[in-house]
């Protein structure tokens, strides 16, 4: 009840954060009613790989919770500061906010499973009979059960991430530009070494003798064990370093002796590298892999399938809210810093161009270790 | 329009009223500010101090009243002319010291010079002096986060200090500080206010700590009670209410 008088207060990023949420966990509901409708219809064989390929959505939703329920107290200080005064401890806290985010997944799960249902009731074409599983009657803890999973885990994840020492009022903030120790950036560094050797190894002028034994799912055909692998490696340690590039943009970019514009975007963009690497290396990395998947797709007509690239579209749709949310994080939790420098007479449009300077530097970065990451891909696919 | 301000003024507001979405702050506060005065403006929290010295600054437009600097309107003045004079011509220390946490502590004394289109080494050069006279010369290298509170309070008071303004504003500048460094702060304000022959505009809920001033005024409930401090140099225009 406390938690619907709440919602009465929401505001637009709210409204996103629930809507977004709802709408993805009503798709992975659907691949998994799908997944259960197969397995019905055709008990013989492969329902286990179907119901692993409803994981990737699964993750891509349970990852824009978590980083959503990060968000939520640096953007509505006063609202956890009267939490906190009415006398919500840190675990209430925590668990509204995980409550908010398993509430809106449970939303969507029951749209989807209403949609099954009335599907399954022969309104649905003869062509999607197997998929719904039409005809065989469907025992009732089955998608009770798969359908309990999507909020779960999401609500987990959020519970998880809600930063509990910084929601509370005269909580710590995280130290701002925290550095990269050397373990840190050898271990991402050797992983790309090592990982653009293989696959030039996968892909020497004589590898054609080795044959492709793996076939790829996606209808994106088969490749060697040592450019896939290659790639793996590559991707993830480029995925790693993206962090510790993004900060060292920022300091490349107030090398010298800068001007304010410089200064304020260099060092803005060093601080946050750790806090906006993240959700941002997630980002580079699907959006490279779904590109070369999509570039394959065109170049071999006839290959594309409906369900990967509806799976892809509802990951990236996560990621980039991620992206979004991680970046209000960051300026709210600047709020107080922003006013200050205001009241030193900063014009707006200075601080606009800061930020305007440190997108361009960040998305140079990206689109290097991006690049790079499909190009790999790229490779390991032809 | 009125008759223009006295000449001696560097700041005169007649009858600002101002109130934050509803609530009262200012109700009709009528002051004079000299060149080179140490004014300290007294009062309980909530009496309007901090919204009274928003307006001063141009940091907050006026609901009605006026406020003059230099004879020059700020009333008027629009978000970007408001701004400039920021910038150029007042300098800022808030009860909490709102530093850049990304720059270090010199980069911070040094932005109000950068942004005021100083050169980079004159701006370094009179953050380090300022960064020294405040006893915080060994923090320069160092971000707000290494620092402890009082620290980060010097610094702040160096920065709003090192382009040295014609008007010093101070809202609660010790709040965040121990005795000692209250003490140490407020003569440092002080001192450099009248070396430099800076006004400071001191808002301080302690009247104890108004004895650093040339002149002292209460605040009760978004007015201006009686002057409770006897004039020190000169008397100058202190009206209560409207």
């Amino acid at each position: 009840m406390l938690y619907l008088r709440l919602a009465r207060g929401y505001r637009v990023a709210d409204l996103g954060r629930w809507l977004l949420t709802a709408t993805a966990a009503a798709l992975v509901a659907g691949f998994l009613l799908r997944a259960l409708g197969r397995a019905l219809s055709q008990p013989a064989g492969g329902s286990l790989v179907r119901l692993l390929w409803c994981l990737p959505p699964l993750a891509a939703v349970a990852w824009f919770a978590a980083v959503a329920a990060r968000a939520v107290p640096a953007g509505r200080p006063e609202r956890i500061t009267g939490l906190t005064a009415a006398g919500a401890g840190p675990t209430r806290i925590r668990a509204l906010i995980a409550g908010e985010i398993a509430l809106a997944c449970t939303l969507g799960s029951l749209l989807t499973l209403l949609l099954f249902l009335v599907l399954r009731n022969n309104i649905a074409d003869a062509s999607l009979a197997p998929e719904l599983g039409m005809g065989v009657p469907l025992p009732p803890a089955a998608p009770v059960t798969l359908l309990a999973l999507v909020p779960l885990v999401a609500g987990l994840s959020a519970a998880a991430a809600v930063p509990v020492s910084e929601a509370l009022p005269g909580g710590d903030s995280p130290a701002a530009g925290a550095s990269f120790g050397a373990l840190r950036l050898a271990v991402p560094a050797g992983l790309v070494l090592v990982g653009l050797a293989l696959e030039l190894y996968g892909l020497r002028p004589g590898a054609a003798e080795d044959g492709r034994p793996i076939r790829l799912p996606a209808g994106l055909g088969s490749t060697s064990p040592a450019a896939l692998i290659g790639w793996a490696l590559a991707a993830l340690g480029l995925a790693l370093l993206t962090a510790p590039l993004l900060s060292w943009t920022g300091q490349l970019l107030a090398l010298g002796r800068p001007a304010p514009l410089r200064l304020l975007a260099g060092r803005g963009l060093t601080a946050e590298a750790g806090r906006l690497g993240t959700p941002l290396a997630v980002f580079t990395l699907t959006l490279a892999v779904l590109l070369t998947a999509i570039r394959y797709w065109v170049d071999k007509p006839g290959t594309a399938e409906t369900l990967p690239a509806v799976e892809g579209a509802l990951i990236v749709g996560c990621v980039v809210g991620a992206v979004i949310t991680r970046i209000t994080e960051v300026r709210n939790a600047h709020r107080g810093v922003t006013a200050a420098l205001i009241q030193l007479g900063t014009a707006p449009r200075l601080l606009f161009g800061a930020a305007l300077l440190r997108t361009a530097a960040a998305g140079t970065t990206l689109l290097l270790t991006g690049g790079l990451t499909a190009a790999l891909a790229a490779g390991a696919l032809n | 329009m009125s008759a223009a301000p006295p000449d001696n003024d560097v700041l005169w507001a007649r009858g600002i009223v101002k109130s934050h979405h509803g609530t009262p702050a200012l109700r009709g506060v009528s002051i004079g500010i000299r060149v080179g005065e140490v004014l300290a403006i007294t009062g309980p929290r909530g009496s309007g101090k901090s919204t009274l010295l928003g307006c001063l600054s141009a940091l907050l437009p006026v609901d009605e009243g006026e406020v003059w600097f230099n004879s020059a309107p700020v009333h008027t003045l629009g978000r970007a002319g408001r701004e400039r004079l920021r910038r150029d011509r007042f300098g800022f220390v808030g009860s909490e010291p709102h530093l850049v946490p990304e720059l270090t502590a010199r980069e911070n004394v040094a932005l109000p010079l950068l942004l005021a289109g100083a050169g980079h080494k004159a701006a370094y050069a009179a953050a380090a002096e300022w960064l020294e006279r405040l006893d915080v010369a060994d923090c320069a290298p160092r971000r707000p986060a290494e620092l402890i509170q009082s620290q980060r309070q010097r610094i702040a008071v160096a920065r709003a200090l090192a382009p040295l303004p014609p008007v010093v504003f101070a809202d609660d500048p010790t709040a965040p500080l121990h005795r000692e460094a209250q003490e140490q702060v407020l003569r440092i304000l002080a001192s450099a206010a009248r070396s430099h022959q800076l006004t400071l505009v001191l808002a301080t809920h302690d009247p104890e700590l108004a004895r650093y001033a040339d002149r002292t005024v209460a605040m009760v409930d978004g007015r201006l009670a009686a002057p409770v401090a006897p004039v020190v140099r000169g008397a100058s225009a202190v009206s209560a209410g409207r």
